[in-house]
């Protein structure tokens, strides 16, 4: 009795489970596969005759909030006007308007996957998106779906190198460029400098370090006298800038990308009485968030290098650029301020390179639009500074491979062509 | 205070005497089976990628649960070992080696790792041990970018090798979500079977009182330092299966606020529950993404409020959520037995 009433309900379950298995093993899996590519007419995902949504995954909180903000905030300013306008006509004849999808990545790389994961079916491209670990999380992913993640923010090379990322392309200068502009204009001094380096110890600070060393090879009459290094992580670098007094260089290359450790050493070096001029990276050499705090105006020289137009400075004021990109910020990017970080200028300039290429576009495709951004050249974006300008053709360089070397007048900034001025 | 005993004669409710018996629990554990294995075939990539995030960052939370939970030792460093796993499977497979040594590997060097540190730091009193292990994570950060011939410097190193093989068909979440499965479930069945017996009671007596398990002849110290080997060995499993859902690791892997995150998913899961790790690792992977649809801008503020929220009205866990459900059940049943009682009493 027992052993049949326990066959039984042996049997019972292997019956209700294999009926499971069989009922759902019957469905098959619901549609959203990537591409299937077929036909070169057949749009991508993300591209409508009406719309085209374009995809960012960039830090919206953390540490690196404030950058990460100014990202979505000035493509927003760029597609608010122009939607407002009625629309970007492209290549094939379609009117249409630009939305963006913006998620929050924490700057972490895990995240930054799971939310391209997240956007790539229902986005056209992924653009803006700043930070080198974050990017490089999903550029393996998207050259497999390809997927376009161009124009990103970040200094790293292998972005814009076409042989290993097809599908990608950076837009901002190389950290090796700024270092060499830098460099450049230091080895054409008249007179003898000792530089002292002080660099951020990840491929940011080896990036600078490398294009300026490039860049003073064969000078005779620069001398670097003392390199250190800090982590991106510390809270203080006065042991190093001690360090570095007592080397008694004149002139001081800062790789430094952390915001309160620029304002702190600025403070610190003129507490121990050791004012060099000194060479700061773009994105950390605002004159409202940095160097007023700091004080750097005690300083002979502050140099950084740029290819914006900074709004702060009052040399612009007037200009015509500016005043629209700050209206636009404003008023479609919920952006009131004038921005303190760089970002805001260059996701700017992304949305109007974005635009000369979608005007470009004959096809709804994905391979169209990488082969259409390919082809810009000297493309003057608003708030580029005269002397640089969008050249994507270049094999190897991302899209703003030039830079101008500014110095800081006080207020603001203002260009300069040799040290000697 | 009283244990809780298997033996108690009346259930603590009909569920539980219904799940005592053996066919059942067969019968669920075989549905849990074929779930595993055609689940992954129905549902759209997003939610394949999701789900296996979920099993990587589950493993991890059972690790700090085996330390933090069962043998009540605070660790903060859990993120380091997740990411020693993850590195060390990234510089085997760009080394060329065969994936199983790569695996045994990523578990076996955080085991050790983890082993030295807390030979030096159970000797230590509770909150010592906390602070050593803080030390891990701030450490492992400058140190993978300085070595960066080894680890890829901080740029970090990419390793695909989850890529479904030719002769299986299947696409390539699933594939990553069947070995998640597999390697996560068989971990999870160990430390199952690990804290049910004598070494889970021998955990539960070092947390209770250490004096009353030395008198007992259960060694506080050689205790500690298992509990701490066998969460860092976790903590590597972890880390390869990051590897196999994320393939690209980073300095960013070992970032101290993920300890954090993750010790808050612990415990918001269920401190010392096996399943409460499952709940935590859903935690850590869907939260943001939820805050992220609510909006993007204010995704850590919106984390804080929804932590503060649930905290509130489950300080233990979701694991206790059944327990609160049956003791709001069991406020209107006073009123029936106090009906009844009185006419006994007449009598």
């Amino acid at each position: 009795m027992r052993m049949n009433r326990r066959r039984s309900r042996v049997a019972s379950v292997v019956a209700g489970v294999g009926i499971v298995a069989v009922l759902v093993a019957g469905c098959s899996r619901g549609g959203a596969e990537p591409d299937g590519d077929g036909g070169a007419a057949t749009a991508s995902p993300g591209i409508t005759d009406t719309t085209i949504t374009l995809g960012m995954t960039t830090p919206l909180s953390g540490g690196t909030a404030g950058p990460g903000t100014c990202t979505v905030a000035g493509l927003e300013a760029y597609f608010g006007s122009v939607n407002a306008a009625g629309g970007i006509e492209f290549g094939d004849g379609k009117t249409r308007t630009v939305e963006i999808k913006a998620l929050d990545d924490e700057y972490d790389p895990q995240k930054a996957k799971a939310n391209y994961d997240q956007l790539k079916g229902s986005v056209f491209a992924m653009t803006a998106g700043l930070g080198t670990p974050t990017n490089r999380a999903w550029r393996e992913a998207a050259i497999a779906d390809e997927v376009p993640q161009v124009l990103i923010q970040t200094g790293d090379p292998l972005f814009s190198n076409t042989q290993e990322s097809p599908w990608q392309l950076g837009f901002v200068p190389a950290y090796q460029n700024e270092g060499e502009a830098f460099g450049e204009l230091l080895a054409g001094a008249g007179g003898e400098h000792k530089v002292a380096i002080l660099s951020q110890n990840d491929d940011y600070g080896e990036g600078y370090v490398e294009g300026f060393k490039s860049a003073i090879e064969g000078a005779d009459n620069i001398e670097i006298v003392k390199e250190l290094t800090y982590e991106a992580t510390d809270t203080a670098v006065d042991a190093q800038l001690t360090e570095l007094a007592a080397s008694d260089a004149d002139v001081l290359f800062n790789a430094m990308s952390i915001t309160p450790l620029v304002i702190s050493s600025l403070q610190k070096m003129q507490e121990i009485g050791w004012l060099p001029s000194l060479f700061l990276p773009s994105n950390t050499s605002s004159p409202g968030a940095i160097l007023e705090p700091g004080g750097a105006a005690a300083l002979p020289a502050v140099y950084t290098v740029s290819f914006a137009k900074t709004p702060q400075s009052p040399a612009y004021a007037e200009d015509e650029d500016v005043v629209t990109f700050l209206s636009d910020l404003a008023e479609y990017a919920d952006y009131p301020d004038v921005p303190a970080f760089p970002h805001c200028m260059w996701s700017y300039m992304i949305g109007a390179t974005l635009e000369q290429v979608f005007t470009k576009m004959t096809e709804p495709t994905r391979e169209d639009f990488m082969a259409q951004l390919r082809t810009i050249s000297d493309f003057e974006a608003p708030l580029m500074l005269p002397g640089t300008s969008v050249d994507t053709t270049e094999d190897d360089q991302p899209a703003v491979s030039t830079v101008q070397v500014i110095k800081y007048n006080g207020k603001g900034y203002e260009p300069v062509d040799s040290w000697d001025e | 205070m009283t244990a809780t005993n298997s033996f108690s004669t009346a259930p603590a409710s009909p569920w539980r005497a219904r799940l005592e018996r053996p066919w059942v629990r067969w019968g669920l554990v075989a549905l849990v089976v074929v779930l595993a294995i055609v689940v992954p075939l129905l549902l759209p990539e997003f939610a394949n990628q999701t789900l296996a995030r979920i099993g990587v960052f589950s493993v991890a939370v059972l690790g700090l649960n085996v330390v933090m939970g069962y043998a009540g030792q605070i660790s903060l460093g859990q993120i380091f070992f997740v990411g020693l796993g993850a590195y060390v499977t990234a510089y085997g497979y760009n080394a060329g080696w065969n994936i199983v040594i790569v695996f045994v590997l990523a578990c076996l060097i955080p085991a050790v790792v983890g082993m030295v540190v807390a030979l030096a730091a159970a000797r230590l009193g509770g909150l010592a041990i906390a602070m050593v292990t803080i030390a891990l994570p701030i450490i492992g950060v400058p140190l993978a970018k300085r070595f960066s011939e080894v680890t890829g410097g901080s740029q970090g190193t990419s390793a695909r090798f989850s890529a479904a093989p030719e002769w299986s068909g299947l696409y390539d979440d699933q594939w990553q979500l069947y070995l998640v499965i597999l390697i996560g479930g068989a971990t999870f069945m160990l430390t199952r079977n690990l804290v049910r017996g004598k070494y889970g009671r021998a955990f539960a007596i070092v947390k209770g009182n250490e004096s009353v398990a030395a008198s007992m002849g259960v060694s506080p110290y050689r205790y500690k330092v298992l509990a701490f080997t066998i969460a860092s060995l976790i903590g590597g499993v972890s880390g390869f299966l990051y590897m196999v859902v994320i393939q690209y690791t980073s300095p960013e892997t070992l970032n101290f606020g993920h300890s954090i995150e993750l010790l808050a998913s612990m415990v918001i899961g269920g401190a010392g529950s096996i399943i409460g790790s499952l709940i935590g690792g859903a935690w850590y992977v869907l939260v943001p993404q939820v805050t992220n649809i609510i909006d993007p801008n204010l995704t850590t503020v919106l984390q804080g409020a929804i932590l503060l929220i649930v905290l509130f009205f489950l300080p233990n866990g979701f694991v206790s959520l059944p327990r609160l459900l049956r003791r709001i059940g069991r406020r209107d049943a006073p009123q029936r037995s106090a009906a009844e009682v009185p006419q006994h009493i007449e009598e």
